[in-house]
């Protein structure tokens, strides 16, 4: 038994929802958290990035570019989905290859990470089952 | 690869995720949390407040880290010299395998 942990992008909680139904893993808890990666400290990756929002911002000041390249690289902390999913041991590849599937961008930044932790025990509230026939 | 989740007071949240960003441990995950110790709360009179707000850090780091990481959030999640009820608890749990999503590649 295995807990997958994984921390993705907002906008890609549907997406994700839809791959770990496909692939049939349907129970999940969902939690709204503020995260950070490792800092980027090649600037040419986010570079790309950068110039469009800053477009977007309309605005040149000091404290606008600062935010924008701070969310970009890292620094802050900034708002993403975690999705706690149990599954048994032969399901956690094909489940874990369905997150990255369904989060990759290519923005070669900030997509997420997956977490694989030994569980040692479920148990079903409603049947009192447990171990491997609770998930 | 463990995964070490830190329970701390919310004032204190800022500063150990500063101090552990400038350690080398620079990811993290941050989850406001509600909370009861082994104190059972806090009593004011007949008012018990059994649900006190803390933050939650996730990290996953490599075993030889551990000691470090313990080290920096112990140090500046205490309260005072001695410490104080209330400052929080660290659990560590371990972790067989860490994906990366923009890349696929496992590993941290």
């Amino acid at each position: 038994m295995k807990e997958i942990i994984a921390v993705v992008r907002i906008n890609k909680v549907g997406a994700t929802k839809k791959a770990l139904v496909q692939a049939g893993a349907a129970g999940f808890t969902a939690l709204k958290v503020m995260g950070r990666g490792r800092l980027v400290e090649d600037k040419a990756v986010i570079a790309e990035r950068r110039a469009t929002l800053l477009a977007l911002a309309q605005k040149d000041d000091y404290n606008t570019e600062k935010l924008i390249t701070e969310f970009l690289d890292g620094t802050r902390l900034f708002p993403r989905r975690m999705f706690t999913v149990l599954a048994h041991d032969e399901d956690v590849s094909k489940i874990v290859k369905a997150i990255i599937e369904a989060n990759r961008t290519d923005y070669n930044v900030g997509d997420g990470k997956i977490f694989v932790l030994p569980v040692l025990d479920a148990v079903r509230v409603r049947t009192k089952e447990s171990g491997d026939a609770a998930i | 690869m463990i995964m070490v989740r830190a329970i701390v007071r919310p004032d204190k949240k800022e500063v150990v995720l500063d101090e552990l960003s400038s350690a080398g441990f620079h990811a993290a995950t941050v989850v406001d949390v509600v909370g009861r110790g082994k104190q059972k709360g806090i009593k004011f009179g007949d008012i018990i407040y059994d649900e006190i707000p803390k933050s939650l850090i996730m990290l996953v780091i490599q075993d030889e880290d551990k000691d470090d990481v313990l080290d920096v959030i112990i140090r500046h999640a205490k309260t005072g010299e001695e410490g104080a009820f209330g400052d929080g608890k660290i659990f560590i749990s371990a972790t067989d395998e860490v994906y990366t999503v923009s890349s696929g590649v496992a590993g941290l």
